[in-house]
This record gives structure tokens, sequence and C-alpha cells, in this order.
């Protein structure tokens, strides 16, 4: 199983993750689509260049070769980001449901409303 | 010190939340007053000793996260500070001008003049992200239904958008283990296998295509800057310069990628595709504010030909382009706020006689409908001469042409507001608007024919270009404006005004699936399209 690496499967959660927002008319399955592919993107980016037996670079020098520590640095604020903004999408979701009691992508911006 | 444009207005806005029950609207102006001058003088320093940088946390250059300040950003910046001081100098007197709006817009510039400095890959991500969370909330500022739907658009299309991006740096990342541009610049010859570059640049275009709004990924920009109960000042700010951040972005990538991936072509055919369905779109639209989004759909994709037509003098023409545009869509944009609040509609044809009942904001309007048809001694044909100077292509050239034929149409029925009689009773009328912000529009709309006359010098000044504008060429383009203009009469008269064909495309819309359909067709073409170029 040597091509199951976090690499792959990150691809494949975000191309899943898009899958559902082409097909999805739904606004909360779009922003958990939204989250897939984010979360599709954090494990691709934390197994960049991964090798077996890598050490965090932490501490003393050690035999083992350091793991890159950059690119889970960058996914620390990466996924503070996505919090906010599923936050923020769930926020104008709710909103919007409450006062206009809608909860698909209508087809045409004129003919809002229909509600399906 | 430029991290100071960038951290002042954060900081600066903060404050003014801490006074919220006073009156903060005096300060927010000093705040961007005083910015605009730190502005000007890193523009004079670049301009004199050459690029600026700034290293973060004393970490070598490349891995540092770095800003840069070279002659392009510090144009862009400068033309940010302007305009936001503008905007919020016209918004003074306006009830929708509370400390939250002062605050937002504050940080709102932070993040424009952000995006214009920084030169490190995950920083314009985040600046990206967050600016589209700004703008998200000031779209739907005043909570109606309308605009919260096309808010909501907006947000969910741009933040799927930089994921995109996101993922693009990831697979750059993992190429070269580099995050600054001009660092991965240099390395970039190094890559031997340059298809280990086609997923990044894909991704990473895709995202501009999306941010710059060219087909086929235009559909969330009226949406987003016509909104109807959006502030005026927000409408103006997202056309006239928050669309530019993705222009500017797309000249920062294209130059980064120049080394391993040079694909201009594409992005030429792209833009005059947008450019002609830009202004196809804007022909059957009714709405004031709709026909100035999608005329900034067509300028755009004027700039885009510019960019990449790969003439030097087509370029700088661009780059002027884009500040002119900046100039003269945000007063139309302003100026149609205030034309809206006076006959409290938006639609064309009950809008009548703007000129004769608000002298100001109707000589405003003039000026920037000249600007951005090209009209000789405006900015607009400044640029668009040093635009179509730049090929000899008959091809290239009657597209131009057929661009230009194309505005001045689309603007023909707009100007048909500044004429005729208001019809209303006098006791309909509401109360005018305040006086500064009428001055205001009439400033900028002198400032469009002022860069415009001086326009040579402009440009000298702007970007330190020197070239030959005034020549016989121009003259020659200002005769065939004017026959242009009769032809658009005739057009606009003849054949538009009946048909139907363009009612029925101006209500061609996507919905939010197809958007993100069509952003993922773009990406598989763009892919696509370098497979079949390199192998």
């Amino acid at each position: 199983m040597d091509f199951l690496t976090g690499e792959i499967v990150g691809i494949l959660l975000f191309f899943i993750g898009l899958f559902g927002l082409m097909t999805k008319k739904t606004i909360v399955k779009t922003i958990m689509s939204m989250s897939i592919m984010e979360s599709g993107i954090f494990l691709f980016y934390i197994t960049i260049n991964y090798t077996e037996g890598s050490v965090p670079p932490i501490g003393q020098t050690s035999e083992a070769a350091f793991a890159d520590p950059v690119p889970s640095a960058l996914m620390i604020t990466a996924i503070v980001i996505g919090i906010g903004v599923t936050a923020i999408g769930l926020t104008m979701f709710m909103h919007y449901k409450q006062k206009h009691g809608i909860t698909h992508w209508s087809r045409n911006r004129n003919q809002q409303g229909s509600g399906h | 010190m430029l991290y100071l444009l960038i951290v002042g207005p954060i900081v600066a806005g903060v404050l003014t939340l801490l006074f919220k029950e006073k009156d903060t609207r005096l300060l927010t102006i000093l705040i961007q007053l005083a910015l605009l001058f730190y502005a000007l003088h890193i523009f004079i320093d670049v301009r004199l000793n050459g690029t600026l940088f700034n290293y973060m946390s004393h970490v070598p250059e490349g891995l540092a996260i770095t800003l840069m300040a070279d002659a392009i950003s510090t144009v862009f910046v400068l033309m940010t500070s302007t305009l936001f001081l503008v905007m919020m100098i016209y918004a003074y007197h306006k009830v929708y001008f509370t400390t939250t709006f002062g605050f937002l817009f504050l940080v709102l510039q932070a993040l424009i003049t952000g995006l214009f400095l920084s030169t490190d890959l995950f920083n314009l991500y985040v600046l990206l992200e967050v600016s589209t969370v700004t703008v998200s909330i000031l779209i739907m500022i005043n909570k109606e239904k309308q605009a919260i739907y096309d808010g909501m658009i907006y947000f969910f299309v741009n933040v799927i958008g930089t994921a995109f991006l996101l993922f693009g740096i990831g697979m750059l990342y993992r190429t070269t283990g580099l995050l600054e541009m001009n660092a991965i610049a240099e390395v970039l010859p190094l890559v031997e296998d340059s298809r280990s570059l086609f997923l990044a640049f894909a991704f990473m275009m895709t995202t501009l295509s999306l941010k710059t709004a060219v087909v086929p990924l235009f559909s969330w920009l009226p949406k987003a800057h016509g909104t109807p109960s959006a502030p005026p000042v927000v409408s103006a700010i997202l056309s006239g310069l928050y669309i530019k951040t993705g222009v500017y972005l797309f000249i920062r990538f294209s130059t980064m990628f120049s080394a391993a991936i040079a694909i201009q072509e594409l992005f030429l055919v792209i833009g005059f595709a947008t450019s002609i369905f830009g202004f196809v779109m804007a022909l059957g639209q009714n709405d004031i504010k709709m026909i100035l989004a999608y005329s900034t759909v067509s300028q755009i994709g004027l700039i885009m030909i510019g960019l990449t037509m790969g003439a030097e003098k087509a370029y700088w023409g661009s780059l002027f382009h884009i500040f002119s545009h900046a100039i003269f869509k945000s007063t139309l944009f302003l100026a149609a706020g205030t034309v809206y609040h006076y006959y409290g509609t938006r639609d064309i044809r009950q809008i009548r006689g703007v000129l004769k009942a608000m002298p100001l904001v109707g000589a405003a309007i003039l000026f920037g409908v000249l600007g951005v048809t090209g009209a000789p001694f405006f900015n607009g044909s400044i640029s668009k001469y040093m635009i179509a100077y730049g090929s000899k292509d008959p091809l290239i050239q009657f597209g131009l042409n057929l661009i230009n034929l194309g505005t001045i149409t689309y603007f023909l029925k707009f100007s048909t507001i500044l004429f005729g009689k208001d019809e209303r009773a006098e006791e309909e009328k509401p109360p005018k608007e305040d006086k500064l912000s009428e001055i205001l529009l009439l400033v900028m709309g002198l400032f469009i024919f002022i860069s415009g006359v001086f326009g040579p010098l402009s440009v000298d000044w702007i970007f330190g270009y020197e070239t030959e504008i005034f020549t016989a060429g121009y003259f020659e383009k200002g005769l065939v404006y004017l026959l242009m203009l009769l032809a658009g009469t005739g057009l606009y008269n003849g054949v538009i005004k009946e048909s139907g064909v363009l009612d029925d495309i101006s209500h061609l819309e996507l919905t939010f699936n197809a958007i993100i359909t069509a952003m993922t067709g773009n990406f598989i073409f763009i892919i696509g399209y370098l497979y079949w170029v390199f192998y």
C-alpha cells in the first residue's frame, strides 16, 4: 500500500470536496464540502517531503533526519483561518435562513425563495 | 519600515473601535491622510533609491517573510491610499459611515496594501482570505436580502478560490522548498522536469482567473460589485481597486513562473474573450450599477490583453490603464450612488436630466464616461493608445477597435441619464445630499481630464516610463473615436434599442454550483493546455 501516502489521500479529499461543491445545492452541504476540501489541503501539506523515521527539530541534535517544520507551522495558521471562515459561513447561512427561510442556492438571482 | 503601512491602519482601526461612543470619522480621515503621506514618501524613496526590501525577524534573504516595494508596487500602494482617502471624504456626511464601517475600511486598506507589498506566498494567501471576509461583510452591511445572498455567493466562491491557491502553494513548496516569490523565480530554471510545476501553475492561475474575473469565472463580479443596497463607496473600492489585486498578482505570478512556464498567448485570448463578453453583457443591462460592473469585466479584459501582448509599450499602457480605470470607475460608481439617492431608482430608462438637476455630478459622470471610452485628451485614451500601439497584428487591432466600439455603445446608453427632463413632481424629489461629496466628484472628474492632457508626463511620473504619445497616430485615433461615436449612436438607436436578444443575454447567469464547475473546468483546461503545449 505504498501509494496510499498522505499526499495522495490529501489530493483525493480535495477533489471529493470539490465534487460536493459542484453538485450539492444545499448551502449546509456546501460548507461541509468546503471543510472536506480544506482538510485535504492540510493533510497534503503536513505530509510534504516526509521521510520515514525523521524527528521534529526540537532540542538536541540527533542521528535521525529532521522533519521540515515549515508546512506544519503554515497549517496551524491555515486551520485557524479555516475555522474562522467556516464560522462566518455558518453565521451568514443561519442569518439568511432564519430571516428568509432559504436553504438552497437558487437557480436565478431574480427568482429567489423557491426553497425547494 | 514598510510594515507600518500594513500594521498602521489595523491598529488605528482598533483604536477607533475603543472610542466607539464618540465621532470617529475625522480620526479615520486623519489616519488615512498620514498613511497617504507615508505612501508618498516611500514612492519617492523607491523612485530615487531603487527597490526597497523589508525582512522580518532577522532571517536571511529568501527564507524570511519579505515585504518588497518596487516601481510597480509603490504605485499600487499610493493608489490604494489615495482612493481610500477619497472614499472616506465622500462618505463623511453619509449615514452609513459608522465606526464599524470605518474600522472595516481601514482593515481592508491594510490588507490590500499588504497584498501589494508582500512577496511571501503564504502571506498572500492569508491576506486574500481575510480580505474576502472583510469585503463580504462590507457587501452585506445593510443586511438586505439580496445583499446577503450576493455576499454569500461572493464569500463562498472566493474562499474556495483561495483554497485552490493554497493547494498550489503546497505543490510549489513540495518542488522548491521555498515560499518567497523572488527566491522561487531564481530557482525555477533549475527544475529539470517542468511537469512538476504544471499542477501548481494551474491551481494558482485558476485562483487568479477567479480574482480577475475573466471568462468563464466572471459571474460573481457583477453580483458583488452591483449589489443594489451596498453603499456606493464599497462598490467603488471593489471595482476601482480591489479587483486590481488579482491583476497585480497575475503580473507577479507570471513573472515568477516565466522561467519555466510562459503561456502568455492563452491569457491574451482569454483577455479578448473577457472584454468582448463584458461589453455584450453590459449592453443588455438597464441597472446603472450593473452596467458599470460589467464594464469593469470588459476593462479588466483589456488590461489582460495589454499585459500579455509582449510589447513593452503595451505593458506600461496596461499598467497606466489600471491607474486610469481606478479613477474613472470609482468616480462613476460614486456618482451612480449619488444619482440613485436623488432619483430613487437605478433603472436608466427612468433617470433623466442628471446634468440639469445636479450639474457637478453630471459633469463628473461626463468626464468619467469620456475617460472610459477613450475620448482624446482623457486618461483612458492614453492607456488605450499605448495598448493598441503594442501590436501590428490586424486581428488584434480589429479586436481592440471592436471592444472600444462596444464600450462606446453601452456608455452611450448609460449617458442617456444625463440629458432629458426629470418628469417627477417637485414634491417627490428628495433633498439633495451634501455638497462635499459632489465637489469631490467634480475634482475626481477633473483629475481624469488633467492626467490625460498631461498623459506622457503622468506616465513618466507614475511609472518612470518615458514615451512619445501625442504623435500623428494618436490624433488619428481621435478621428477614429469620433467615427466610432457616430457608429455607436447608430448601432444603439438602430439595432440595440429594438432587439430583444440582448435582453435575453443579460439574464444569463451562472448558479453557485455552475460557478464552481466553471472553476474546475478552467483548472482542467489550463492543465490540458500546458500538456498540449509542452508535450
